[in-house]
């Protein structure tokens, strides 16, 4: 087991007599990223806000490196890169005034530190315009290259995703994996969409009312339940490939909306396909739907989106 | 210390990026440029020189009675010229004509848009982060909070003696431009506290400019703390302009209560005190003003930062 980068030990929020984080545990692991998912209002900025120290703490504490952050606010603090909710800079400055405004604030950051996390997030075309007139996807990246500045152990991103097409995803997704990878940076990404960080996360802790209701890691899914996936075939023609999963391999098979869905352990697949092929039915495409981890979700937070 | 000069230097790098600042010195230009303008063409200046200056000013109070006599209105103005020129006759000075230095003294007035403009940066530099959103990249730095108000703070301060020189300096070169400068240390008869003076344009300057510093200063401090108690800059420039063209009317309103003495407005102008004048309120002195205006100053600022150090930085 890696070391824990980060560390958040029963961490509470109230504000008034209203109790909006109840006591969240978990870790974060280098080189790990973590997706912090929730539905509106769930408390995932409110976690955030007290993991880089903007709210205060009512009980609880956030270790950063073994540093904490109630106590040792500013080494601790060192070792954080973070975009809170919106990834907001001057709009009257350019990219790079504003990067090198942020770069004075912190002790050590050279020129090429600068130079290294534009082109990280390949803004170099773009650095010398205006931030005001930057589209909300260069905004994004021109927020993660500033949390990238000096070299952190551990960012932040909240709802990263947020706002920006497909495209864009899959660019943050590409960033995010490069560092987990390649500089071992613990990342925690919120977000209240599953499907838009599941591809990029090792872990996801769900967060509901201010409590973390479950921490699941996303490839462990398909190892647990290994022998009954749900596959689904486009073949032709259909009703002939359903009789031969009956007769030959004693499978029943359904037809919906075009494709033969059937429950079958994986490594039965080869040997299907190789009885479609001898019988002259033709496969045009085998997927298997990964719906088990957001199914899950939805089963958890589909009564919160309610009440 | 490397630490605080890179933040100051951030705070007067976003004062000066932003094109509402240029507009502020681009206005205060045409004004001062207008006032030269209008100064040269309205007022008739005379080059006193050795052999004809008696000569001149008894044929100037000559005119200037004259005009006294056919129009009632300018009898104030007139007459105190007319004492002023006797009293350079009867002291046998020769008179300075109209230069730099003494444009420089009049436009004194200008620090009144010192004042505003420095009430706008004050007021806005931490509410514009709060509306910006970026307060919240400039808190998660290993910098305490209270070094980040102080750089901001310092900046405050830092625009306003730019503005000042730059009101003082261009002063300078426009009355150059227009009337000549009058000397090194030019000296002009005035009407001080007790009658007429001989003093030197310089000194004149100095006490003038420093006096209205102080106001300048106070208001300055009393917009930053409503800009970081209240994280809105339309109220605390609101609020600080109207007290400060307010101020002296406050004063003059509860002049007869016995708290008016305490009243801020009634201590920013020490010039009060100078020369031994009596102050507007039976029992202040400079030492009690002094002390009022401390006492405002640490409220506000410790105000300003108990707020700022200590609240969450959540959503508007
Ligand atoms: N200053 C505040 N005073 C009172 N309640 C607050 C305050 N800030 C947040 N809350 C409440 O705390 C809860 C959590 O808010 P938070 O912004 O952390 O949610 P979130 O998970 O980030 O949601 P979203 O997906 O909308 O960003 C919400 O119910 C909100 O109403
Ligand atoms: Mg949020």
């Amino acid at each position: 087991m890696s070391e824990a980068a980060m560390k958040i030990i029963n961490l509470k929020k109230s504000i008034g007599k209203k109790e909006i984080i109840k006591g969240l545990d978990f870790e974060i692991h280098k080189g790990e990223v973590f997706g912090f998912i929730g539905p509106n209002g769930a408390g995932k900025t409110t976690t955030i806000r007290m993991m880089v120290g903007l709210m205060k703490i009512t009980d609880g504490d956030v270790h950063i490196l073994g540093k904490s952050i109630k106590q040792d606010y500013k080494e601790a603090i060192k070792e954080v890169g973070a975009i809170v909710e919106n990834p907001e800079m001057y709009p009257f400055m350019t990219g790079m005034q504003n990067l090198k405004h942020f770069a004075r604030m912190i002790p050590g950051v050279t020129m090429e530190n600068i130079k290294e996390v534009v082109s990280l997030v390949n803004l170099e075309k773009a650095i010398h315009d205006k931030v005001g007139k930057y589209s909300l996807g260069m905004r994004q990246r021109l927020g993660i290259a500033q949390a990238l500045l000096h070299h952190p152990s551990v960012l932040i991103l909240d709802e990263p995703t947020n706002g920006l097409d497909p495209a864009g995803i899959r660019e943050i997704r590409h960033y995010v994996r490069r560092l987990a990878t390649e500089k071992n940076v613990a990342v925690i990404i919120s977000s209240h969409l599953l499907s838009e960080v599941e591809l990029m996360c090792d872990r996801i802790g769900i967060i509901k009312n201010g409590e973390l209701i479950a921490i699941q890691s996303v490839n462990d899914n398909e190892q647990m339940e290994p022998e009954a996936i749900t596959v689904q075939l486009e073949v032709r023609p259909a009703n002939k490939a359903i009789e031969l999963l009956k007769t030959n391999h004693q499978i029943d098979a359904t037809l919906t909306r075009g494709l033969v869905t059937l429950q079958i352990g994986r490594e039965q697949i080869p040997n299907i396909i190789k009885t479609f092929v001898e019988h002259d039915v033709s496969v045009y495409q085998v997927e298997i739907p990964k719906s088990t981890l957001e199914d899950k979700f939805f089963d958890v937070i589909g009564e919160s989106v309610n009440g | 210390m490397g630490n605080l000069f890179k933040l100051t230097y951030n705070e007067i790098f976003k004062i000066y990026i932003q094109k509402s600042t240029w507009a502020m010195y681009i206005l205060l230009a045409i004004l001062l440029i207008g006032l030269g303008i209008l100064s040269n063409t309205m007022g008739d200046y005379t080059d006193y020189t050795e052999e004809n200056w008696r000569t001149e000013l008894q044929a100037e109070n000559e005119k200037l009675t004259e005009e006294m006599e056919q129009d009632e209105f300018m009898q104030g103005y007139n007459s105190s010229v007319i004492a002023k020129n006797n009293y350079y006759l009867e002291n046998d000075i020769q008179p300075v004509g109209y230069g730099a230095w003494q444009f420089v003294m009049e436009n004194q007035l200008f620090l009144s848009i010192v004042s505003l403009f420095t009430i706008v940066v004050a007021g806005g530099i931490i509410a514009n982060e709060f509306r910006w959103g970026t307060i919240k990249l400039l808190l998660i730095r290993p910098i305490s909070r209270s070094k980040i108000l102080l750089s901001k703070f310092i900046a405050v301060l830092l625009f306003a003696l730019v503005t000042l020189v730059f009101v003082i300096v261009l002063s300078f070169i426009i009355g150059a431009l227009f009337f000549g400068i009058e000397g090194l240390n030019p000296s002009i008869v005035i009407e001080g506290a007790n009658g007429l003076e001989y003093v030197s344009v310089l000194g004149q300057v100095a006490s003038g400019y420093g006096f209205k510093l102080i106001n300048l200063v106070m208001m300055a401090t009393f917009a930053f703390m409503i800009s970081s108690i209240f994280r809105n800059s339309a109220l605390a420039i609101g609020l600080a302009v109207f007290l400060m063209m307010a101020g002296s009317s406050i004063v003059s309103f509860f002049a007869d209560k016995e708290w008016a003495k305490y009243i801020l407005f009634a201590n920013t102008d020490l010039s009060q005190y100078a020369n031994g004048a009596e102050p507007w309120i039976e029992g202040m002195s400079l030492s009690f003003s002094v002390t009022m205006l401390i006492i405002y100053f640490i409220v506000f600022v410790v105000a300003a930062w108990s707020v700022f150090t200590k609240r969450d930085v959540a959503g508007n």
